[in-house]
């Protein structure tokens, strides 16, 4: 068991494909490593797989970058590489120390050497009339369930949003024996179109999309484009779901709308990296709508603003598996560099190499995301009643009516109407919240800016903070 | 019931979870947000603002919406909880 104040010479954050990569290559030298996850199971959200105790699902055959990714959390298993799962990180101070949350639900102060943030991306949400309804899942969770747990959440659903992460989910469920009832897609068709050129070097993503997409038309699953979710209806839980038609600026077309009965819904409009801890560190973020929103700023060697901080994968603009195996690479040479394990002179070519595969790789960055772009119409056309900040149950109304009287900025928004303020800590709504400052008050996300943030990262026990004060 | 578990997993262990003083089926492996919404429930908890009915949204301990009380202990997300034999959920539909 790890004590406190135990001191490592790499914590890693996060063990997505970037975390393990870089972990991996890291336990080749002698060199003391801790790879901590808040999950049940290493490797992120998109290595998951039936556990072992829960049973044998001969059926299921990962493709190929997942065949992959498991070899890599298999062998990270097996090296001296310490793994804390079921661990939160609650804190990062200066004179590099961290506070994390362990399984047992002890607060542990850990000092490091070097810093390696792979905290990875969530789901963007785009709020609608009823989409507190018990019966209203993210495609994420539609995906968790059914990869981790062997679950479907419905016989019966409808999958909205935009992206083709609605084809890869739909595919999924149909493979699993669920009845898609259709897949409503915000953007057109020819936006979709318009990105196959730019993925001629990455064939395998191709492929991949296209047999996605390919199953779901045979499979005579209607799919939709240009249809939003207007509203999500039920008593207690999901009963109907109302879609409508929208222009090509996001616009809903009135006389449009038809209604879906059905108890299940999976919605998903792309992905946010999840930059909280880098930003309480002190690392410089920037806004990229291109890269997925705020991202964290990095050098050609990954380093942050931070001394002896780094960040890879989807925190440095959100791009998928690739660009995190790239990225966990290039950051495990740095920071043997850093300390001064390997010479410069002997991982210069190698890094040379990686560093320009990073360039592919956030060239696809920037198209990948260019699929989720949330159009101003669509936030400025959320109607009054629906409510933004689901944990304080917070409506546009509010919100709007505080922005109008002048708090038209993230922190005096939320001082004034408890938005962000409740369990999620603004996890689920402040990307909303940014965007609705940005479509209302007319201003830059650089001048709107983010919500400031504090330890403790996650709701944690008064019991577990009683050893450490904050 | 609708059986929403997928067919063609050879599943090893079942267990129980006690839902409210009631049994239900689970296996081990799962966790506690799937086995409930195997068993059928959707609604999880109230809203503490407008005690409207919510049930899980992101699956993957973001959203905190599938918060329920395990043996004793409240909040506890059910999708960051592996499900153990004769565990006590407690939810609030």
């Amino acid at each position: 068991m790890i004590k406190d104040n135990s001191k490592y010479n790499v914590i890693i954050i996060g063990s997505g494909f970037a975390g393990i990569v870089a972990a991996d290559i890291l336990a080749e030298h002698d060199l003391s490593i801790l790879l901590i996850d808040e999950n049940i199971h290493i490797g992120g959200q998109l290595l998951r797989k039936i556990p072992e105790e829960l049973g044998e699902y001969s059926k299921y055959k990962p493709e190929k970058i997942k065949k992959i990714g498991f070899r890599f959390v298999d062998k990270v298993k097996n090296n001296k590489i310490e793994i804390l799962n079921k661990t939160a990180l609650i804190g990062v101070y200066e004179n590099n120390e961290i506070l994390i949350e362990s399984a047992r639900k002890k607060t542990l102060s850990l000092k490091y050497d070097i810093l390696l943030f792979a905290t990875g991306a969530r789901e963007r949400f785009l709020p609608f009339k009823g989409w507190t309804l018990p019966g209203v899942y993210s495609t994420g969770m539609l995906q968790v369930l059914m990869k981790s747990s062997g679950v479907l959440p419905a016989k019966k659903m409808l999958i909205a949003g935009s992206g083709l992460f609605l084809f890869a989910a739909g595919y999924e469920f149909l493979k699993n024996g669920g009845k898609l009832q259709g897949i409503m897609e915000q953007s057109g068709f020819l936006n979709k179109v318009k990105f196959l050129p730019q993925l001629s070097h990455q064939f395998a993503k191709f492929a991949e999309g296209g047999k996605f997409l390919a199953r779901i038309y045979l499979s005579g699953v209607p799919v939709k484009y240009r249809r939003k979710v207007i509203e999500a209806r039920g008593d207690k839980y999901l009963e109907e779901v109302v879609v409508g038609k929208v222009d090509n600026k996001g616009g809903l077309i009135s006389g449009t709308e038809k209604t879906y009965k059905t108890n299940a819904l999976a919605v998903g409009y792309g992905f946010v990296p999840n930059i909280e801890a880098p930003q309480l560190a002190g690392c410089k973020l920037e806004y990229a709508q291109e890269k997925g929103g705020w991202t964290v700023k990095v050098n050609d060697s990954l380093e942050t603003s931070v001394e002896n901080i780094l960040a890879a994968g989807e925190i440095t603009g959100v791009g998928g598996a690739f660009k995190s195996i790239n990225e966990g690479k290039i950051a495990a040479y740095s920071i043997l560099n850093k300390l001064e394990i390997e010479s410069e002179k002997t991982t210069a070519p190698l890094l040379k190499k990686l560093t320009k595969e990073r360039k592919h790789h956030l060239s696809f960055v920037k198209c990948f995301n260019s699929l989720y772009d949330i159009k101003k119409q669509s936030i400025l056309e959320i109607p009054d009643e629906t409510i933004i900040c689901r944990c304080e149950n917070i409506t546009m109304k509010s919100i709007k009516e505080t922005i109008n009287m002048g708090c038209n900025d993230p922190n005096s928004l939320k001082m004034s109407v408890r938005c962000s303020m409740g369990q999620c800590q603004g996890r689920t709504c402040a990307p909303v919240i940014y965007d609705i400052l940005h479509s209302l008050c007319d201003k830059s996300h650089e001048e709107i800016g983010l919500y400031s943030v504090r330890p403790p990262f996650k709701p944690v026990s008064i019991a577990a903070l009683n050893r450490k004060a904050l | 019931m609708e059986n929403l578990r997928i067919d063609s997993i050879a599943r090893k262990e079942k267990i129980k979870l006690l839902v409210n003083g009631k049994e239900i089926t689970a296996y081990k492996g799962e966790t506690v947000l799937a086995a409930l919404i195997a068993a059928g429930y959707k609604s999880l908890k109230q809203n503490p603002v407008s005690q409207d009915p919510r049930g899980a949204l992101c699956g993957m301990g973001v959203c905190f919406e599938c918060t329920v009380t395990i043996d004793g202990i409240p909040n506890v997300r059910s999708c960051m909880t592996e499900a153990q034999n004769m565990m006590e959920i407690e939810i609030n539909d």
